[in-house]
């Protein structure tokens, strides 16, 4: 016994010692990074705000300038459309990537171990869609807001705190104190962070990311007193059967979230024919939107106006309606495709509740039933569609919850995401994000252990300690070889290092020793190349027999062997570290 | 000190010439300014008459008089800034030496340089020695103008025409059929479109933002047109408190401390709708090219010392703008109702209260003068008009 706690007492000391610096350093990290990303947060929604304003973007600004008509329609045309020269022309210099870094990266940097884009590229990124936001272009503000908790999550991930999965948690942290910030909505903020991004639940990660959520409310709230962004009076659902028409109401909306992803798709190919330089693309796209702005104002900027108009009864005729959803719908399409820096998830909500006012006003005659007011629908179809395009239908539920502290709009529009969201995942995918990631090479529909095998390349895993065959050599000569270094088999390769096949022990053994080596050789067999995965690695190696498989370069010169015992072990490491993240307590 | 009001309350008919010497005299004596020659040209304070002005008089004008010897002269006009440029445009001399404005008309005026500058420096700090600029709340002293009260426009309504349920919120103002009978409003575009918006569910914060655009105003007509036929105008600030009182409307807009005063003075069953109240800002500025710029910042110097403010606050349920004079607040000096609770800054009150944006009041004058006008035209060209 007394052994026994000669050994255990060190041991348990220094694992005390650990998990109390664990905590505290985790608890620092998110406070620290939710505080940072909080700020900015409100720094960069009122800098949109303030440059709406300056720019007479805002109707705001607009109409106080009303006196000056040609000053409006002059700032109408040319505001987007220099934003969009300067947009064109940061990404260009300044962002290393070539475009806006977006949600898709955050998740790309936590789900693989690869290396996140640099401080500056996101710095610039922020710039490019504060400029893109800021001078009016219809795209979203959460994209560059998740994008700016990011940043400062992969700032302290990069410090040397040595606290398991850092950058992860970090990232979370950030990003969950922005939303909760932005939408003074902290538990939506929370399960965004793990829903979108980090794609699993662990109490290690959940605890400081709600540190981080906490630490955005108080900071939006009780510092800043931030009013809330959405009150809805609503008096509730007043007959049963409306589920039914909400239920339908999502399922439409999934449709129109596939519209949406197409024409965002399609935009992006038609820019990319434009034979236009790419820097001078967004300040096209600011042109046409400057245009059409002078008929249909609402497609200008976040249009928090407009939100608040489609939840009013008689604000908008049917076809004003329909106008402005297709409108919209166009031009983020246009501004996203032709690389104004901004997210979707803006303007999808906006399409979404003109779509669910529309949707409410037309129910009416094609089922002659009472129903309880615009208001419902309008919320619905918001949520409905904004949760199909992201991606995120908890935060999308929870988001209504926070924002209008109604259970019963929550419990309507909840019965239209999750309708919305299985229709759109089988018809386009998880998210639009998702379907961005899967066009990167990144595919995280089959789940998250395959999309990382996917992306995890067996190159890391080369060995260079392999016996060579030339091409020419007899087989008694690498017989003689092939028994000296103890191995089964060789790999055969010409003058230039070419692959040409492997030779197996137990040819060797049988053949001619003054025959030359390459007449017994298997030419066919498997190879792996610089980009294969460890998930491609996995599937070839079915039916392999031998110790190790050749790994070639572009020319087919051979880098070195990954031994089979290789491939397993990066196999089973990624799946072991996978679940230990989402296991792991404090 | 009697002396100089004495004289003034019965001017120079019942006195003899001597005798009017002799009290201007010691008047001078007392407080050892002017010559004694020829009195002090009286200051021409224009002003908002009724319930305030009466509190104004007794607040400031008669306690400036008896201090400095300069004799007040009240001039009443509908509060427009239209009204002051007409003065203006008059020509010299230009008689107006004070005039009490609503902030968002101070600041337009200054910009249309209507308004002669103002040295902050001529405030007096409060009695704490507290300098003025701490003092003052936030935002109230400002190139052109001494902001000096708050006051709110609010719904009241007669409590003899709702003998049942009671309005309690702005959207019972234009619900007629819940609460049927006439609706008094000020004839003009300030306040009701808030209110229409407003009763939309469209929360304060977010009412100048929606009513920056077409529709907005769009739909705050169609809530006015909703009760068109019911609508009756009011100019002066008096007249919606003698509409109610005489029974001519069951509800009007109208300014919280006429409310208060028909109310906790006179004994009229009038009840304040707080939700939805417009808070707004008085004023103090100066008429450009007043012939009496010394005595006129010599009145706002002494209007806006602490004492003088919270004297006012006593009279009518106005809020002062100094902290000092806040913390005075107390009983109605000839009631003893409690004033805290009919202050439009009474916390109960503020939560729904609507802050009126004063930079887009300020800029957006015209074009709310144009929209109204016409929209007036448009309602009386309609036969449902009687």
């Amino acid at each position: 016994m007394d052994t026994l706690r000669a050994v255990m007492t060190p041991m348990d000391q220094v694992t005390i010692r650990q998990i109390i610096y664990r905590i505290l350093m985790v608890s620092l990290v998110a406070v620290v990074v939710g505080t940072a990303a909080s700020l900015a947060a409100i720094g960069f929604v009122d800098a949109i705000q303030w440059l709406n304003d300056r720019l007479l973007i805002s109707p705001y600004a607009r109409i106080q300038a009303e006196d000056r008509h040609w000053l409006v329609v002059a700032a109408t045309i040319a505001v987007p459309a220099v934003g969009g020269l300067l947009v064109g022309l940061i990404v260009r210099w300044l962002i290393k990537e070539g475009r806006g870094l977006a949600p898709p990266d955050a998740i790309l940097a936590v789900q693989t171990r690869r290396k996140a884009p640099t401080i500056r590229s996101g710095l610039a990124s922020t710039l490019a869609s504060l400029v893109s936001l800021g001078s009016g272009a219809s795209v979203g503000q959460y994209g560059p807001l998740v994008y700016l908790g990011t940043l400062f999550g992969t700032m302290v991930g990069r410090l040397r705190l040595r606290l398991p999965h850092q950058r992860s948690i970090a990232i979370g942290c950030g990003v969950a104190a922005a939303i909760s910030t932005a939408f003074n909505a902290p538990i939506a903020g929370l399960v965004f962070a793990h829903e979108v991004i980090l794609r699993h639940y662990s109490l290690r990660a959940f605890a400081p990311v709600t540190v981080a959520a906490a630490t955005g409310y108080v900071i939006a709230n009780v510092i800043f007193e931030r009013p809330p962004l959405f009150r809805v009076q609503f008096g509730g659902v007043e007959h049963s059967y409306e589920f039914l028409f909400f239920a339908l109401e999502g399922v439409i909306c999934a449709g129109l979230a596939w519209v949406f992803m197409r024409l965002l798709s399609l935009s992006g190919k038609l820019a990319a024919r434009t034979p236009v330089p790419v820097w001078l693309k967004p300040a096209v796209a600011g042109l046409v939107l400057g245009l059409v702005a002078l008929q249909v104002p609402e497609v200008l900027g976040i249009g928090q106006e407009t939100l608040r108009f489609a939840i009013i009864e008689d604000a908008f005729a049917i076809h004003e309606l329909a106008l402005i959803i297709v409108a919209k719908l166009a031009l983020t399409a246009l501004c996203v495709g032709f690389g104004f820096v901004g997210g979707v998830f803006s303007p999808a909500l906006l399409v979404g509740i003109l779509f669910g006012a529309f949707y409410g006003l037309i129910v009416p005659f094609v089922a002659p039933f009472p129903h309880s007011g615009v208001v419902v629908y309008a919320i619905c179809g918001m949520m409905a569609l904004a949760s199909s395009v992201i991606g995120a239908p908890l935060t999308t539920i929870l988001i209504v919850f926070e924002l209008t502290r109604s259970y019963d709009l929550t419990i309507a529009a909840m019965v239209a995401v999750v309708f919305s969201n299985l229709v759109s995942y089988r018809a386009v995918g998880r998210s639009l994000f998702d379907v961005q990631l899967k066009a990167r090479g990144f595919d995280l529909s089959l789940g998250r252990d395959r999309a990382i095998l996917q992306n995890h390349r067996v190159v890391h895993y080369l060995h260079a300690d392999y016996t060579t065959a030339r091409a020419g050599e007899s087989v008694g000569a690498v017989r003689h070889t092939l028994v000296a270094n103890g191995r089964a088999e060789a790999v055969l390769v010409d003058q230039s290092d070419v692959y040409q096949g492997m030779v197996h022990l137990q040819d060797l053994v049988e053949a001619d020793p003054e025959a030359p080596v390459e007449s017994i050789a298997h030419a066919t067999g498997v190879v792996f190349h610089e980009d294969t995965s460890v998930w491609e690695s996995m599937e070839m190696l079915r039916g392999f027999l031998g110790e190790a498989v050749p790994l070639l370069d572009r020319q087919s010169r051979v880098l070195g062997v990954v031994p089979e015992e290789a491939v397993i072990r990066a196999y089973l490491e990624i799946i072991h570290e996978l679940r230990r993240e989402e296991n792991e307590a404090a | 000190m009697r002396i100089w009001k004495s004289f003034m309350n019965f001017g120079g008919k019942k006195m003899k010439r001597r005798e009017v010497l002799l009290s201007l005299l010691m008047l001078l004596a007392c407080t050892g300014s002017g010559t004694a020659e020829e009195g002090p040209e009286p200051l021409t304070v224009v002003t908002w008459g009724g319930a305030y002005e009466a509190s104004q008089r007794a607040a400031y004008f008669e306690p400036f008089t008896e201090k400095t010897g300069i004799p007040v002269r009240a001039v009443q006009f509908d509060g427009s800034l239209a009204s002051l440029r007409r003065h203006l445009a008059a020509g010299p001399p230009v008689e107006w030496d004070v005039i009490d404005l609503i902030r968002s008309d101070a600041q337009a005026g200054c910009r249309e340089k209507l308004l002669e500058p103002i040295d902050p420096n001529l405030l007096e700090p409060a009695p704490d020695g507290t300098p003025a600029r701490d003092d003052f709340m936030d935002d109230t002293i400002t190139r052109c103008a001494i902001t000096q009260l708050v006051f709110s426009t609010v719904i009241a309504y007669n409590e003899k025409a709702f003998p049942g349920r009671k309005p309690r919120s702005i959207k019972d103002f234009f619900d007629l059929e819940a609460f049927p009978g006439k609706r008094a409003l000020r004839k003009a575009p300030v306040g009701l479109f808030e209110w229409a918006l407003m009763s939309y569910g469209v929360p304060r914060e977010q009412l100048y933002d929606l009513l920056s655009t077409e529709r907005g105003f769009t739909l705050a007509f169609r809530r006015l047109n909703g009760i068109r036929d019911q609508l009756v105008w009011w100019t002066g600030g008096q007249e919606p408190v003698d509409m109610l009182v005489s029974g001519e409307v069951a509800m009007a807009s109208g300014y919280n401390g006429r409310f208060f005063h028909a109310r906790a003075v006179e004994g009229e069953p009038i009840s304040v709708i707080w939700d939805g109240q417009l808070l707004g800002f008085n004023s103090w500025a100066i008429p450009m090219g007043t012939d009496q710029p010394d005595a006129a910042r010599e009145f706002i110097r002494f209007a806006t010392q602490t004492e003088r403010m919270a004297d006012q606050s006593s009279r009518i349920s106005y809020g002062p703008t100094r902290k000092s004079a806040q913390a005075h607040l107390g009983l109605h000096k000839d009631t003893g109702v409690p004033m805290r609770p009919h202050m439009p800054t009474a916390p109960d009150h503020l939560t729904s209260a609507i802050h009126r944006d004063h930079a887009w009041y300020a800029r957006t004058q015209a074009l709310r003068e144009r929209l109204f006008r016409r929209w007036l035209e448009s309602s009386e060209a309609t036969p449902s008009q009687p």
